[in-house]
């Protein structure tokens, strides 16, 4: 997982009016590279580019984002159908190639 | 499964077969998505995300710059994005849609130094509400493109920020 800070990704997933709501939070600066630190000096880019879901194996979605995404980038979408247990599943990499992953399974 | 998508299986199976792949490196083939007739999924768009203006982006994004209907289909949910938002490092955004089988969603900020903010790919089983936060410079229109059943629809928000959260 290399630089992974996983642990701090966020992942929710509930049904509600037969479809499920998925909900995703990860913990990422999303440095543009245009900001200067307290130091007066550019603070390096750093920012997720690929966000990838799945459901039970399968994949439903997957995002290319730029810089424009805000910090600890949040979004959420739903899926048709879906039952109790289903596992959803994220993965994303940054363009320092560091990832992380977050799992939750439907209640 | 028709006769003549059967015997197609059993030849590319004999074929499998005949070039002694084990059905323990099939099965590791299968699972690895290798031989799911899966939606190819494009690397990260370099030149679209490097792109200055929104026609730009889009054009390098979808590769060719194609009609986009200005109507009902897509819309932004009220107050998503505001109007007027104090601070542009994080503003949310929703996007709304009736279309079926969506294949596609993109968000752009006209006036950002990098306008493209996303480009989302969509199985099927994806629906919208699509609601994200996201960055915007200055005064500036946020658009929402959706991709349906091949074509393109856009719609448009005038945001004013207080504060630009591009840094």
């Amino acid at each position: 997982m290399g630089t992974s800070v996983s642990s701090k990704d966020r992942i929710r997933a509930k049904l509600k009016e037969g479809r499920t709501v998925v909900r995703v939070l990860l913990a990422h600066p999303m440095h543009t590279g245009r900001v200067k630190d307290a130091l007066e000096e550019l603070i390096p880019i750093e920012f997720i580019q690929d966000i990838r879901c799945w459901r039970n194996e399968i994949e439903v979605l997957s995002m290319k984002c730029g810089t424009g995404i805000a910090r600890n980038p949040y979004f959420s979408f739903q899926l048709a159908a879906g039952v109790s247990g289903d596992a959803i599943r994220i993965t994303w990499v940054d363009n320092k190639g560091a990832k992380g992953a977050a799992e939750t399974v439907v209640k | 499964m028709t006769a003549e998508m059967e015997q197609k299986f059993n030849q590319n199976r004999r074929l499998l077969l005949k070039a002694g792949v084990s059905s323990v490196t099939l099965a590791l083939a299968v699972s690895s998505g290798l031989l799911l007739p899966r939606k190819v999924i494009a690397h990260w768009p370099k030149e679209a995300f490097s792109a200055q203006t929104v026609e730009m982006a889009l054009s390098a994004l979808l590769g060719k710059t194609e009609p986009i209907y200005t109507g009902k289909e897509v819309q932004f949910k009220t107050a998503l994005p505001p109007s007027y938002a104090v601070n542009g490092a994080s503003v949310p955004v929703e996007i709304q849609s009736d279309l079926e089988q969506i294949e596609r969603v993109i968000i752009l900020v006209e006036k950002n130094p990098v306008p493209l903010i996303m480009s989302a790919e969509l199985m099927e089983d994806v629906v919208m509400p699509f609601k994200t936060m996201i960055k915007i410079a200055e005064d500036s229109n946020v658009i929402a493109i959706v991709c349906a059943d091949g074509k393109l629809y856009s719609t448009t928000r005038f945001v004013e920020v207080d504060i630009g959260g591009c840094g």
